[in-house]
């Protein structure tokens, strides 16, 4: 036994290669990596993987050491978890993720997840031969990002490099919500509840809905006091996409109004789900509700307030640039499915990131106005995602303003327009290079969820290779406007790859109001535009590197779109000049640019995929993570653009869904120009 | 002739591995296994054999052991000794050692105690037949690998 602890010493000392530069790149920490090592790691990226195997049967140890070894990861094996503790804990950093058997002698493979998930916050992976739901379910429950059932498979260990994506993908998503690098799933689960309640005292019936909480919750202690007495931590419910979908159909059969969590509960007859976890997503499905067709008072405070506090704003955007390089790096590799993963673990912790952002969801609510509640509703169901993505955006979006110190003065020429399409068209841009046709699905689908219709023009998801181009995503905003005006989805559907890129970011923009048509014209412009801003300018991040390589492709695009779209005379004039600006400034840093745009894109894409799969009230929150790109860089431009990032916020949230339909084709397409 | 002598121990080894199939000793992890085995671990297949074999009767002892304490069976630690039984058995391909263990563990969570016993005897005896088997696997292979390594210097 003792001989089979041996740790391999090469792999603790791994920290030239490529995935530890990538993986400090991408670390929550503000650090910012030297760019050259995140363009290598994107080459190879999961070679060198930092694997710690935990498993008493020493079996099993060596079979899983030698088939992560022939995935080219660095692996540790070690047959204590007591010692495989103590390693994680002298040698921080030194591991990237942690496979862990169940059931051990000298300890529980679910505490040592606890541990792990306390101190390292490393995403660990379970694995036994005991598959039974329950034994599966308490994982979950206990946080481990996965469950691997022995036989284990080389195919399944090949792609464990997804978990430590997602996992700093998530870190960074909280950082941003929080501000605080610490996050852990604990501080989640309590920002999770913060908003819970605070969302329940908003609500009419937030008395009832209370009383009802706690009643469950304490049902729900004592079951897993029943289960599992040596861990007292709340379970986590992952709202996966059929969870969802379930979930959503339990409400739809019920009806609104009538659906209660008991019944709900009872129609989905998923065992382990309880009456809590239930109460819980339908507290969220209908606060989403409810934002949509909420008042805008706030807004403009929420905003203030938001631009002032968030002055990491450059941070952020360094570490979401290096976010997205690995996401490209792995992008080569990274299948449809992968992404769902990833977005499913997202799931597991929407709550967070909009506790953070109490501010934000005024703005959130003000997008809602729209006066049609019968139409939001439906969006609701699909499109719960949007919702709440719009904390985080929020709080991006004033970081990015932070560090843009000019967009203020220049927003306010272009209003809200500007703000919703720049971000839609730097996601659309990244989306292209990255090839993810993926995303442009994923996007596809949001905004089916806004308009029923159009999703089923849009599930066409698979030309996307061609939708690189960003020639396209000028006519499509065009025509999206129209039908969006029009009410016809066919047409937007059918427009091809254009089409789907105005889609996305129609979608996009769509949560939070009307503007999406808007925004999405503005995109192919914004997005050019972005890309020419974040070199000049705010270049030290990562960020700007995305744009940058959405940039590329968009260029030629945006400008035709400007000048297609010149109907609208005020706006257009303004925009040529940024056209130009982000023409030259792109033409400079293309070279660098290129690298990191391709990354960035690939985060979106994964946030774009996470949004359609989960569907869920989670999946909102990487709607918003979109958002917020979007945002980020449509600031970027704004700057150069001179306009005010703030009201373009306000108005975005003002127009809501009923401003869409109330503009006219005549000034949507203004807009585009714009 | 020592060269056909490898082949046929080959084609005998494939000849074993497909009747141990045929009875579903062995399953395809069993395969996944081999492949496992390149020039960095030459040995790997036999060397994680041994190490179930080692681990195995360890288990099996534990497993008698808790069965025969009369007066109080711990269930629950034969619970998790069959887990990793299973889980390890499975590992390699031993699928009807896996199997047993999964109805010796189902006995054992309803303590039953007749059941378990029965199941143990059927473990035992598959685990023996298991064992034997892929011994003689590879002592096949390992005459094979003689053989193969003779007929080289002869060619040359």
């Amino acid at each position: 036994m003792a001989a089979l602890q041996r740790v391999a010493q090469s792999s603790l000392s791994t920290a030239g290669n490529s995935y530890a530069s990538c993986k400090a790149g991408l670390g929550s920490s503000t650090c910012a990596g030297p760019v050259v090592d995140e363009k290598v790691a994107s080459d190879e990226f999961p070679v060198g993987l930092k694997v710690l195997v935990v498993d008493d049967d020493t079996t099993c140890l060596r079979i899983v050491e030698q088939m992560l070894r022939r995935c080219h990861y660095l692996v540790t094996i070690c047959s204590q978890a007591t010692f495989a503790l103590k390693l994680l804990r002298e040698r921080k950093g030194c591991f990237d993720v942690v496979l862990s058997d169940v059931h051990m002698p000298d300890m529980d493979g679910y505490k040592l997840l606890e541990h792990v998930g306390l101190e390292m916050d490393l995403p660990v992976i379970m694995m036994s031969a005991d598959g039974r739901t329950s034994a599966v379910m308490k994982g979950i429950r206990h946080g481990a990002c996965d469950y691997l059932i022995k036989p284990i498979r080389e195919e399944e260990l090949k792609n464990i490099w997804q978990h430590v994506v997602r996992k700093k993908w998530n870190e960074n998503k909280d950082f941003e919500n929080s501000g605080s690098l610490e996050d852990n799933d604990r501080n989640k689960r309590v920002n999770d509840d913060t908003d819970y309640a605070s969302s329940v005292n908003e609500e009419t019936e937030g008395l009832k809905g209370q009383k009802k909480r706690s009643n469950n919750k304490e049902e729900d202690d004592c079951e897993l006091e029943n289960d599992d007495p040596s861990t007292s931590k709340k379970p986590r419910v992952v709202w996966s996409v059929e969870l969802h979908q379930q979930f959503v159909s339990a409400v739809n059969q019920l009806g609104l109004d009538k659906a209660v969590p008991k019944r709900i509960l009872e129609l989905m007859n998923v065992p382990g789900l309880t009456r809590e976890n239930v109460a819980s997503h339908l507290q969220k499905f209908r606060l989403y509700l409810k934002r949509l067709s909420g008042g805008v008072t706030q807004q403009q405070n929420g905003i203030s307030s938001t631009f002032c506090g968030s002055v990491e704003a450059n941070v952020k955007l360094a570490s979401l640039g290096r976010f997205d390089i690995q996401a490209l790096a792995a992008s080569g590799q990274i299948p449809p499915q992968t992404l769902a993963a990833l977005h499913a673990e997202l799931l597991g912790q929407p709550a967070g990131n909009l506790m953070p952002t109490l501010d934000q969801p005024p703005l959130l609510h003000a997008s809602m106005q729209g006066p049609k509640r019968a139409t939001v509703e439906h969006g609701l169901a699909f499109g719960q995602p949007l919702v709440k993505c719009q904390p985080n955006i929020f709080k991006q979006f004033p970081q990015s303003i932070l560090s843009v110190d000019d967009a203020s003065s220049r927003y306010g020429v272009w209003t809200s327009n500007g703000l919703g399409t720049v971000g839609p068209s730097n996601t659309i841009g990244g989306l292209n290079n990255s090839n993810s046709n993926l995303l442009m699905d994923v996007l596809q689908r949001q905004q089916h969820k806004q308009q029923p219709q159009l999703q089923q023009q849009s599930l066409l998801p698979e030309p996307s290779h061609s939708i690189n181009v960003q020639p396209s995503c000028l006519v499509v905003p065009s025509q999206s406007s129209a039908s969006f005006q029009a009410g016809s989805p066919v047409s937007v559907n059918q427009n091809s790859n254009f089409n789907r890129n105005s889609v996305i970011d129609y979608s996009i923009l769509s949560p939070q109001s009307n503007n999406s048509a808007l925004s999405v014209g503005h995109i192919s412009n914004g997005d050019m535009k972005t890309s020419g801003i974040l070199c000049g300018y705010s270049a030290p991040s990562s960020s700007s590197t995305m744009s940058s390589g959405s940039l590329n492709a968009d260029n030629s695009p945006s400008q035709q779109n400007s000048a297609v779209t010149n109907g609208d005379a005020r706006q257009l004039p303004r925009l040529v000049p940024n056209i130009a600006d982000i023409q030259g400034s792109y033409g400079a840093k293309s070279g660098e640019m290129l690298d990191q745009g391709p990354l960035r894109n690939l985060g979106f894409v994964g946030k774009g995929t996470c949004i359609p799969s989960r569907f869920a009230v989670d999946e909102f929150e990487s709607p918003m993570n979109n958002f917020n790109h979007g945002n980020v860089h449509s600031e970027n431009h704004v700057n150069p653009v001179k306009q005010e990032p703030s009201m373009d916020f306000t108005n975005n949230a003002k127009v809501g869904v009923p401003v869409l339909r109330q503009f006219p084709s005549n000034d949507l397409m203004s807009v585009f120009t714009k | 002739m020592l060269g056909l002598g490898a082949d046929r121990l080959r084609a005998d080894m494939s000849r074993l591995l497909a009747l141990l199939f045929h009875q579903g000793v062995l399953d395809e992890q069993f395969l996944q296994l081999q492949q496992l085995q390149d020039e960095s671990s030459p040995n790997f297949v036999s060397e994680v054999v041994n190490i179930y074999f080692h681990e195995s009767e360890k288990l099996l002892r534990n497993l008698r052991g808790l069965l025969m304490d009369r007066e109080l069976s711990d269930y629950k630690k034969m619970g998790i000794h069959l887990n990793q039984f299973m889980g390890s058995s499975s590992s390699i391909g031993a699928k009807r050692v896996r199997n047993i263990c999964v109805a010796f563990r189902a006995a054992s969570e309803q303590n039953n105690r007749a059941g378990c016993l029965r199941a143990l005897e059927l473990l035992e005896h598959e685990y023996c037949y298991l064992k034997n088997k892929l011994h003689e696997l590879f002592q096949l292979e390992q005459q094979r690998a003689m053989a193969a390594g003779v007929r080289y210097p002869m060619q040359n």
